[in-house]
């Protein structure tokens, strides 16, 4: 009886299609929570949202993250705020993505995003460097760095919304 | 010492020093009292209410005169009604102090939601974020959540420049005023004040130029928030990124302890860089405490205009070579040499590069002069005999104390001396500041004396005439320890002494402890050895000897001109070796072309000068093989200071490519010679050297020097709130050697000197040294250039009216074989019959002291 009773089983999985996909023809759609490769995003403004704080480099536990900072100037101005990174650099075969840094974010400049084909030939090409996490500016707007008048930014960190 | 008394603080009795601030005592027994204004090194002011505690003072029988006791046997203890701020509270006997009540903890909790009304949210971005004492503090008392409505933040300037080095953000400021009471209290310099009330009170600079001080960099180290940083460091990396590297400041004397924040950086190739320069606590030296020259001059560690490559000249053609050939090279030409070359070592070399470069030169020959640079000062058997006190801290003088500062202006030649002499000036201790012009001091001094330039030896001698007339000698000294008492007490006699210089003498006499600093401005080199003598028969004269808190402080020129002379090195022989013109020399970190003028025309005439630099100076572009050394920052080594204090410092930053650290280059030089040994692997080991072989240094092995020891007041480490991760000393406090005075077996000598003013018909040329200058170890730092002034030269009024020159106008100094272009100033700074003449403000060389000069007016 035991006997029949495993070849029923057997024959059930025959029946039932494939599990795999035909990967990379086919993707499977990822859920929204997903945590791929990392993007540092942009104000609408196209100015960068990160400030160089450095938090999301305290908070990682794989210490992938390298930050160095320097002062926005209104003739060269990257960001809203004094700071902006100079260098960011992630290192993608160390990352966990665990996100921690995205929730260190100050100002929600980190985001893991749903991009996850990431490999390298080489060692080096891991280190993601500033100019290739950076979102692409949005259509029709300047790019950083950029000449802005005196007086238009002064704050340290740029005033957020309230998060919702 | 103090007397101890007994006081109640959270129901447990402390033993703590009778008059101690109450938040001092709770700290040194681990009872938190937390402060934003108070800092140890302050007077209380009870401003921010942060130390708010429950007070109370035992309650008294008035009958038995015996405390009262409860019940059950405790004390009784009457409170205060109301809270009291522990930090204007001193400790007294029956005192009783609830810090863990919970109206205390309420107290904390509302000021600090009161301070973070309209403190903004830039923790992020603060260069302050996480050594942060307002920050550290929330976090410990403080409310997670404030109550004020986010949109009513008061909104005030960020980024004020507050003079060139320092930046100040409204916003962040407490109103704390320690800033300010830095300024006044402990430097003296009413450059920050406050303006406006009440909400609108802010700090504001009241100077001009803004912040007019060498020691603003305090200012920022001691701000419980981010509204004072600096422009150097601003957003150089955040403070838990940072490595810091015990370190010594290369610049002056006083050896100022500091903290090299060290951290990789993408623009200086992914190597270590340093960050910034903060102060590290040595409480026998710098205490908390650094100069700006410290704090900003550590850029030439890696300038572009570092040298990176030994280099040879041929054909007037700079070619480079491998370290080998260089090694070969010279050691070829010191064996053909031989008794004919002359071995020039620089004031900022340490104490293994200097061992090193003694070694090569006794392989060279047994008995060759070594000179050192500058060759301005002497009087190494002086510091030898009476140099000040092993554990002498400075600012252990106070009331019964007394401090001589000649022929020196301290304030440009070692601010924190500077700083310590006025300090204690402010405590009650006789200060004479004798000099030929008015310098900073003047203003704190109980007698500010003027002698006529080239009669320092005649003033400081007629200090000992007069302890004699007025029967100051300690004469159980003098009879046990000193020797040609009787000649000199025979030159003594009948030696006509002038009113001031009496005044000024019966100023000092009677003191318990006595300090002498003796500088070089206005001297000869013989007169300065005279001037020392002179220092060092008044110290053993009354006593003042051989006691920590006393004896003699030579302000020598450079970081380590101690060390140079303690390894055999000497001013004298410099002279003699131009006087020599020996045809081979080898000279390292030394400028001596472009501060002496017989310098170029010697080095020229020479056949073969090696010399290790760090950059292209005036004497490089005279040699014929350039050696680049390390700077400080990339190595280890020791310096000793003015209180000849040997200390460590370590390797903060990642050497330059193809820079060795000289001891190596000397060493392997050495090698290369019939005869050497090789060479050690590591500076520790040069030092072991050393401590067998130069007896004075026999302590001073590495571990010694790297031993730490508690010190009070307790800031840096785990420290919340007096702000500064980097005080923490973890390098060594350094051991100072002990002089002949102190070991009963030396006699010392005492005998007269000579008082001979050298004849000056017309103007006088006085070199006088300037804090900010164009020495190649500081120029490189950009951020320091706008306190840089032009070359100048200072006239007094009658001689500029004679002269017929005025203010601004550019004038051509000539003297000897010297000529310089400068502007004149001026003033009355510079007494009839002299022209002050600042050391290394241009690339050409200044003339000697005190030679005659002319002064002309130049046309157009």
């Amino acid at each position: 009886m035991n006997l029949v009773r495993g070849f029923v089983t057997t024959f059930k999985h025959v029946l039932e299609g494939p599990v795999t996909i035909q990967y990379p023809e086919q993707e499977r759609p990822l859920r929204e929570r997903f945590k791929g490769r990392h993007a540092l995003k942009r104000y609408d403004n196209g100015l960068e949202k990160c400030i160089g704080c450095a938090l999301c480099a305290a908070a990682c536990p794989a210490d992938a993250i390298w930050v160095e900072a320097a002062e926005n100037t209104d003739e060269e101005r990257y960001s809203p705020g004094e700071r902006y990174a100079k260098t960011y650099e992630i290192n993608m075969l160390r990352c966990i993505f665990c996100g921690y840094c995205e929730d260190a974010c100050p100002t929600e400049a980190i985001v893991l995003e749903h991009e996850y084909r990431l490999s390298f030939s080489d060692r080096r090409d891991a280190i993601y460097v500033k100019a290739m996490l950076l979102d692409p500016l949005p259509p029709g707007v300047e790019g950083t760095p950029r000449r802005t008048e005196p007086g238009q930014f002064t704050r340290s960190i740029p005033v957020m919304e309230n998060p919702k | 010492m103090t007397e101890t008394i007994t006081i109640i603080i959270d129901g447990q009795d402390y033993q703590v020093p009778r008059g101690m601030n109450l938040v001092d005592a709770a700290k040194m027994h681990g009872v938190d009292i937390p402060v934003f204004c108070h800092h140890p090194k302050l007077e209380p002011v009870g401003m921010c209410r942060m130390c708010l505690v429950e007070l109370g003072s035992l309650a008294v029988n008035r009958e038995t005169g015996q405390p009262e006791r409860d019940e059950n046997g405790q004390p009784v203890v009457r409170w205060f009604p109301k809270l009291q701020t522990a930090c204007t509270q001193e400790a007294s006997p029956g005192m009783a102090v609830r810090t863990d009540s919970a109206a205390v903890a309420q107290a904390r909790y509302n000021v600090l939601e009161f301070l973070l009304t309209s403190h903004p949210l830039d923790c992020p971005i603060c260069d302050k974020g996480g050594e942060c004492p307002l920050q550290e503090l929330t976090m410990a008392y403080g409310p997670g959540q404030s109550r004020f409505i986010y949109d009513d933040k008061m909104h005030l300037a960020k980024q004020i420049p507050l003079g060139d080095l320092i930046c100040l953000d409204r916003e962040r400021c407490i109103q704390c005023a320690r800033c300010i009471r830095f300024c006044d209290e402990i430097v003296g310099d009413e450059v920050l004040a406050f303006h406006e009330r009440g909400r609108r009170l802010q700090i504001i600079t009241i100077s001009d130029p803004p912040f007019d001080t060498k020691f603003s960099g305090n200012t920022t180290d001691i701000c419980p928030v981010g509204a004072l940083t600096t422009v150097d460091f601003r957003f150089g990396a955040r403070p838990w990124e940072l490595d810091e590297v015990a370190s010594i400041c290369p610049h002056c004397p006083v050896g100022c302890n500091i903290s090299a924040s060290t951290r990789l950086d993408r623009d200086f190739g992914g190597r270590k860089m340093i960050k910034r320069i903060m102060p590290r606590q040595n409480e026998a030296v710098n205490e908390i405490w650094i100069c700006d020259k410290g704090r900003f001059g550590h850029h030439h560690s890696r300038s572009e205009e570092r040298l990176t490559q030994p280099m040879i000249r041929r054909d007037e053609e700079w070619v480079p070579i491998t370290w080998e050939t260089a090694y070969r090279e010279i050691a070829a030409q010191l064996a053909r040499h031989g008794r004919e070359s002359g071995f020039l070592a620089g004031a900022s070399l340490s104490n293994e590069d200097l061992w090193e470069l003694r070694k090569l030169a006794r392989l060279t020959h047994a008995d060759c002069s070594l000179g050192v640079w500058p060759a301005t000062m002497g009087g190494i058997e002086q510091v030898t005999q009476v140099g000040v006190g092993v554990g002498t801290r400075l600012q252990d003088l106070g009331p019964d104390s007394a401090i001589l500062v000649i022929a020196s202006d301290l304030d440009e030649e070692a601010p924190i001396w500077w700083l310590q002499v006025k300090q204690a000036a402010d405590r009650g201790a006789k200060v004479v500041a004798a000099n030929g012009r008015a310098t900073k001091l003047d203003q704190y001094a109980t007698v500010a004396l003027r002698y006529p330039y080239g009669e320092a030896v005649a003033a400081l001698n007629s200090f000992a005439v007069i302890a004699r007339r007025s029967n100051a000698i300690d004469e159980a000294f003098v009879a046990a320890r000193a020797e040609g008492f009787a000649e000199f007490d025979a030159s003594l006699k009948g030696a006509r002494v002038p009113k001031p210089y009496a005044e000024a003498a019966q100023a000092l006499l009677g003191a318990k402890d006595l300090v002498v600093f003796v500088g070089g401005e206005g001297v000869t080199l013989a007169q300065h050895g005279e001037l020392m003598q002179a220092a060092a028969n008044l110290l053993i004269l009354t006593g003042h000897a051989g006691r920590a808190n006393n004896g003699l402080i030579p302000v020598w020129p450079g970081a380590n001109m101690q060390g140079a002379l303690d390894m055999g090195f000497g001013p004298q022989a410099t002279h003699d070796l131009i006087a020599q013109r020996p045809a081979m020399w080898i000279i390292a970190e030394a400028d001596p072309v472009a501060e002496d003028a017989r310098m170029a025309e010697v080095l020229v005439g020479a056949e073969f000068v090696a010399l290790a630099t760090q950059f292209m100076t005036p004497t490089a572009e005279k040699a014929h093989v350039l050696l680049p050394v390390q700077s400080f920052a990339e190595r280890e080594g020791t310096f000793t200071n003015g209180l000849r204090r040997v200390q460590r410092f370590y390797m903060a930053q990642t050497p330059l490519e193809g820079t060795l650290p000289a001891w190596k280059v000397f060493a392997h030089i050495s090698s290369s010679m019939p005869g050497g040994a090789k060479p050690r692997i590591a500076p520790g080991l040069v030092m072991r050297d050393i401590t067998q072989h130069v007896l004075r240094y026999a302590e001073m092995s590495y571990p010694n020097l790297a031993h730490v020891e508690p010190q009070f007041p307790l800031v840096g480490g785990e420290d919340m709130y007096y702000g500064g991760t980097a005080y923490s000393n973890h390098g060594g406090l350094g051991v100072q050697w002990a002089t002949n005075a102190e070991k009963e077996k030396y006699s010392l000598a005492v005998r007269p000197v000579d008082v001979a003013r050298p004849r000056l018909d017309g103007l006088a040329v006085v070199p006088v040294r300037l804090l900010y200058d164009r020495e190649p170890l500081f120029a490189p730092s950009s951020i320091m250039h706008q306190r840089v002034p032009a070359p100048y030269v200072e006239l007094n009024v009658r001689d500029a009216e004679a002269l017929g020159i005025a203010e601004g106008d550019a004038v051509m100094l000539t003297a000897d074989d010297v000529q310089m272009a400068a502007e004149a100033r001026v003033n009355s700074h510079a007494p009839a019959g002299t022209v002050l003449v600042p050391q290394r403000l241009g690339a050409t060389p200044i003339p000697a002291t005190l030679v005659e000069c002319v002064v002309q007016k130049m046309e157009g």
